[in-house]
Parts: C-alpha cells; structure tokens; sequence
C-alpha cells in the first residue's frame, strides 16, 4: 500500500489524498497517515508555506494577510531509489 | 490481578468508554516519569472486581511519542490481563493500524467496535463476524456514549482474560523478513529483555530507536553485529514491515468492510476538472481575479468607502463645531480640520477598499482556490523551463515582498531559489495600493477594478519574463520537481471571513500610520529646511533633491520634483508615497486636495506610467534587507534594486512614449 501511494504521487500531476483512496480503494484518513510515514520514513518531503518562518512583524498588511498554507510534496533521492528498485 | 487496559486511537471515544465503565468509581495521576495523564478505575463485574487503565489515546505503538511509549510499555511490561482497543467504525482502517499492532505484540485484544451507531449513519456496513475471524480477536460493537454494548464487551473481556489461547498475529511479512526475524531471535534466544522477543525482532527490523537503545544497553557482542548487520543492508525494511501492517489491514476490511460510494467523483474533483483544465484554468482564474478587483470597488469604494466619506465629514462638523464653541485659535482649528481630519480622513477612505480586497483574497485562499491557481501557474512554468513552486512565493508577495522573499526557502536549489527572490518584488503588494487608489480616483474612478486588474498581471507578466530571462542566462540548470497538494473546497463561513475582522483593520492602521508617520516626519524636516525657505518647495532641502532626480523622469512623462521625491521615498515605505505626494503636491498630508492637485500634474497617460513605475521600481527597504539576509549578498540587493528599477523606467517610458505616439498623450 505504501509503495502504491509513492507511486500515486509520482504518476499524478497534483496530489488529491481524496482521489488516491478512491483509487486505492482505501480512506483519506489512511492516505493522511501513509504521508505521515512516508514523510517520517524519508521518501517524501512535504513544505507547505506556513514551514518557512515568514516574518511579517513589520508589515503593515500582517494582520490583514490570510496565509492559509499551500502544500507542495517532492520525492526525495531514497524515495526516487525505491521507485526505481520496484518494477511497477 | 485482573487488569483490563483500554487503548485506542485520539477520538475513538476511548474516553466515552472508559467513563461509561467505571463511572465516578475513576482515579486521575500521572504516569512515572512523564506528563502524560494516567486514569484508573475499578469495575465490578459478577462480584470480582477489575482495574481499568484508561491508556493515553495514540495512532500507533512506535516510540515516536511519550504516548506510545507509556503505551505499549504498559501493555507489554505490566502485562494487563486484557485489552480492550477502542476502535472507531466510521474510521476502521485507520483505527486497525493500532489494532495490528497490538495483535504484533501477542497480548489478550477485545476489539469494542465503538461508534457503530455513527457508521450505520454514513452507510458502512460491517461484517462483525467476518472482521472478528480475520483478525483473530472477538470483536463487539459499541455505541459508549449511549452506554450501548458495555455489557457484552466486559463480558467478552473476562471470558478471554480466563482462557489459555495463543494471541498470534495473523501478518504475513513475507519471506525475506520472516527470515530476518527468525535470524533475530536466534541471536536473542539468550538476551534477558523486558519484551517478548518476537515483538524485539518485528521492532528492530522497524529501526524502533527505543529498542535499538535497549538492545544496544546489552552490551552483548552478538546483538551489536546484528545491529550493524542491520544498518549496512541496504533493504528499508521499515517500510517493508509497514507496508505488510497496510497489506493485512486491507485484506480484512476487503473482506469485512464496504464503504457507501465507492469511486464516486466528488464535487471538488468535477470542479478541478474545469478550474485546473489545460486550456481553461487560466482564463478562469483571469477572471476570478477580475471579479475579486470589480467587487473590491464595488463593495469597497461605492458602497463603505461613501459611508466612511460621510462619517469623516460629521466627525469633522462636530470638531470644528466644538472647537469653535470653546474659541480655539484659528490655528488650532486648522490643524484639526485640514490636517488631521483632512490627512487622516484620505487615509481612512482608501481603507474599506484594502480590507474588502484583502477579505476576497482571504475567501479566495479559504475556500481552496488557491492552491489551484498555483497549480495553473506551475503548468505554465514549467513550460517555461521554471520552477513552479516560485509561484507560491509571488502569491505571498502579493500581500508583502518580504515574506515573499523568504517563503523562497522552501525551493531547493540556488537557482530556482535566486529567481524566485529576484521576480518576487514585481508582485504588487499591498502598500502599493493606496498609489493606485489615488490616480485611480483622478483619473479612472469608473475603470478602476480594470485598471488594478491590469497592473497585477502586468507585474506577474514581468516576472514570468524576468524568470525566463534569468534562467537562460544568470542561473542556469535544472529545476526540481514537486507535486502540488490540492485540499478538497470549503465553503468560507461567514464568521471565519469577518472573525477578528475589526482587530486586523485596526493593526493595519495603527501599523501603516506609524510607518507613514516616521517617513513623513522625516521628509517634512526636509521640506521645512533650510531656515526662512518657503516651506514644501522646490528651494527646501527636499525640493532640491527632487529636482536633481527628476529630468530622469521627463520621458516617462512624469519629470517634476514632486513625483520624483514621492517615488524617492516609497523606497523607505510605498505606504508613504501617497502621504509624501501630499505634502509637496497640496501642501497637506493627503485629502481631496492630492488629489486635484495630481489632475493638474498628470494627464491619465502619465499617471497610467506612474502607476506602472510605481509597481515595478526598486523595492522597499525592508525586502532588500531580507534580500540581502536570504541571498547573504550586498552584490545581489544592489542588483535587485537596481535591474527593477531599470526595468520599471523602460516599461514606464514604454508606456507613455507610445501612448504619447499613439495620441493617447
């Protein structure tokens, strides 16, 4: 199951936990919690933009500015190797 | 010794549970050694009394949190009679994960399908029997906060707690493991430990730190080359071993479980199928853009700013009225009327617009929007050789440059990260606004969503430009790759979008009229000198040095010494351009004066150039201070300032030489 969610991300062109658990006929939650492994486990990399330590004490806009984060995930070099390793 | 442990994930209703068996018959402390809280209670059951030990709430029993630690050494070192796992039915397959683990371990598990009621509702339906057989453990369905199926569920627990069955995990982890593991425990056949040793095995082979630590603690010469062993093999058996925990979790719910509309398009996914189209995405964002600029206007200027308007005129009434009353001097009255209420007044009115842009954006952002007009913009960039992710760092920028700038940390090589700090100026930030506002109002009051519209993609098109540029010739290589996460829509609810809304504005202001104050008070002393000279002219200090800066702006139509010295200070702040542009174009701080005073100076061509140089010039000082700060170059911060300015005068001259050709002039 881990492997075929590494494999969802490297093949989809925007990630959608919704429609990788459609697909592996699975549930969100447990997508949520393969992300969290993978992460934790060094295959994938998750920054979104509230990781990036924004400083913006001296703005005048601070307080206006919504800042919801955007979530990017890249797969890093072991994630790459495993990939590589597996013949999907 | 008759102990019952309850463990189960966050939110199972564990909580619920362990209340509705013990009652108020429950004792609180802490664990040894930790924060964590520990809840004892006792039940009496067919007259023998159980300890129930309610264990912290955890999504699994690695060594990642002192929450699974006290767990699973609960459950494996006190060895409680049983375990009861909470689980939630509206959330099985996550909840089984724990489950797997507890069933790794050996130890006694009573499943309490809690919830059950819950899962009936979002049409999950569940083969007690068949998850009860596939698992190997009794499974008994819960509904714990109406006290449904307790009864059955202690009984289930004492009746197993009493019978010699081997609780064996049903996980097959395939061949190569099952032979690493058997490898393991030979090697631990001799070693005293507090854990079983299949669980040791299962454990080490996971790289669990805790028990590598504890192995380690052994000193034994056989264990520390299997440790070794272990690390230079170049297998991940921690995923593998997770993956198998997934594998069987999926085999038993396949066969036990059936979600209610499986494959099934959700709305946000027909949605994306429109907003993030190839060909339609950007048309569409173009014109939720549009919108968002049209109602800013609307909302804003037309319908709070008249409101604003005439609050301003009766609070000035009512001071001049009561300052009359008490026979202040005229000067006095001056200050108040045309200063304070004058100046303050013109800010005041701009701020309905700001606030109602910002609230649009922030629904924009909220309702997920967002994320995909990133993802369209990543499209095009990378089809222009770019990294994608810089566009996350312009939508920031659109608020302010200098988080901008540093969201850019995030890109991961130099080159991506370069650009990204270069362009990221050219995004229009908020400060910029009130400039716009105010040539807007003198020029283009009933186009001024178009003309707003206009300036940011014209600032975006410039970056896209400069990125291309940059990346075929400053910072070549290749660009790494991301995927980007987008969430599912929410609806903004009216309470998120307004929350604090009062608090935000009035931080904004206080923030803004101290910037703008500082900035004022400094080029008003340079207004003012030298001694004897008319103040705000062109013989004061101020004036001077406008006048060795403007012939620079003569092509771009805009060559007097009071645009130069407003631009010239937008370099401190851009929130105190239009306050600067106040004083040495009316002689006061801002108000309708300004902007007459800019009807006389500028003709809508010229003030369309202003406007474009005002977007695109030199950054504030407090982005090149964060841009020296990221790129830790002198070199690098003069060169933003610099380029952008150039760049800013030839799009500017651009504009107005060629309106002026095409007789828009």
């Amino acid at each position: 199951m881990i492997k075929e969610v590494l494999k969802e991300i490297k093949d989809s062109k925007y990630i959608s936990k919704a429609s990788i658990a459609r697909k592996l006929n699975t549930t969100e939650d447990v997508i949520e919690q393969i992300f969290s492994e993978l992460i934790r486990m060094g295959y994938i990399r998750e920054d979104n933009t509230k990781s990036c330590n924004m400083k913006c004490n001296g703005c005048s806009f601070a307080s206006l500015c919504n800042r919801v984060p955007i979530n990017t995930i890249m797969i890093t070099e072991k994630g790459k190797k495993l990939l590589n390793r597996q013949s999907f | 010794m008759n102990t019952i442990a309850l463990v189960g994930n966050p939110n199972s209703g564990k909580t619920t549970l362990f209340n509705a068996l013990t009652g108020s018959n429950q004792r609180v402390g802490n664990w040894p050694g930790v924060t964590v809280e520990k809840k004892e209670g006792k039940i009496k059951f067919k007259g023998q009394i159980y300890t129930i030990i309610d264990l912290p709430g955890t999504y699994s029993l690695g060594s990642f949190s002192e929450d699974e630690i006290v767990a699973r050494d609960f459950i494996l070192k006190d060895k409680p009679d049983v375990v009861i796992n909470v689980v939630d039915a509206t959330n099985i397959e996550r909840n089984l994960y724990l489950t797997t683990q507890l069933l790794e371990m050996g130890v006694k598990v009573v499943v309490a399908l809690n919830m059950i009621d819950e899962a009936k509702a979002k049409k999950i339906e569940i083969d007690i029997n068949t998850l009860s057989q596939k698992l190997g453990a009794p499974v008994v369905p819960t509904i714990a906060s109406k006290k449904k199926g307790i009864e059955e569920l202690v009984s289930k627990a004492i009746e197993l707690m009493h019978k010699d069955v081997d609780f064996k995990a049903h996980i097959s982890y395939g061949e190569n493991i099952e032979r690493e593991i058997e490898n393991i425990k030979k090697v631990l056949k001799d070693v005293k430990l507090d854990y079983p040793t299949d669980w040791v095995a299962v454990k080490a082979l996971e790289k669990d730190q805790y028990i590598l630590k504890e192995l380690e603690k052994t000193h034994n010469s056989d264990i520390s080359s299997l440790l070794k062993n272990l690390e230079e093999k170049e297998e991940d058996y921690v995923l593998e071993v997770i993956d198998k925990r997934y594998e069987f979790i999926n085999r038993v719910t396949n066969e036990a479980v059936k979600l209610p509309n499986d494959n099934i398009e959700t709305i946000s996914d027909k949605i994306d199928k429109f907003v993030t189209h190839k060909f339609l995405g950007l048309p569409i964002f173009a014109l939720i853009m549009f919108v968002v600029f049209q109602l800013t206007f609307a909302i804003g200027q037309d319908f709070l700013g008249g409101y604003v308007g005439t609050a301003i005129e009766i609070l000035g009434s009512a001071i001049e009225t009561l300052l009359g009353s008490l026979n202040a001097p005229d000067w006095v009255i001056s200050f108040f009327i045309e200063g304070i209420i004058g100046g303050i007044g013109t800010v005041l009115e701009f701020v309905p617009l700001i606030v109602v842009l910002y609230m649009l954006m922030g629904i924009l952002e909220d309702s997920g929007y967002m994320a995909r007009a990133a993802y369209i913009m990543d499209n095009i960039m990378r089809a222009l050789g770019l990294q994608g992710k810089t566009f996350i760092s312009m939508i920031i920028g659109f608020g302010c440059n200098v988080p901008g700038v540093m969201s850019t940390r995030t890109l991961d090589n130099k080159k991506d990260r370069m650009i990204a700090i270069l362009i990221n100026p050219f995004m229009s930030c908020g400060a910029r606004i009130p400039i716009y506002l105010v040539f807007i109002s003198a020029f283009f009051p009933e186009h001024g969503g178009l003309v707003l519209f206009s300036l940011y993609f014209l600032g975006i098109f410039i970056a896209l430009l400069m990125a291309k540029i940059f990346s075929k010739t400053l910072f070549k290589g290749e660009s790494s790759y991301f995927i980007m996460e987008l969430p599912p829509y929410r609806f903004p609810t009216a309470e998120n979008v307004l929350r604090n809304m009062w608090d935000n504005v009035s931080e904004f202001l206080v923030r803004a009229g101290t910037t703008i104050f500082i900035v004022v008070a400094v080029l008003w002393i340079l207004a003012m000198l030298p001694v004897g000279v008319e103040p705000y002219s062109q013989n004061s200090i101020l004036g001077r040095i406008g006048t060795i800066i403007a012939p620079i702006f003569a092509p771009a139509g805009y060559g007097t010494w009071q645009a130069a010295v407003g631009l010239f200070s937008g370099i401190a702040a851009k929130e105190a351009v239009v306050a600067i542009l106040g004083m040495v174009y009316a002689g006061v701080e801002e108000g309708t004066a300004l902007v007459t005073a800019i009807q006389s100076a500028f003709t809508p061509l010229s003030a369309v150039s202003f406007m474009v140089m005002t977007l695109l010039y030199t950054p504030c000082a407090a982005t090149l201070g964060v841009i020296k700060k990221e790129t830790g170059s002198i070199r690098w911060t003069l060169f933003s300032a610099l380029y952008s300015f150039t760049i800013a005068w030839l799009v500017s001259v651009l504009v107005y030489q060629v309106g002026s050709a095409i007789g828009l002039g």
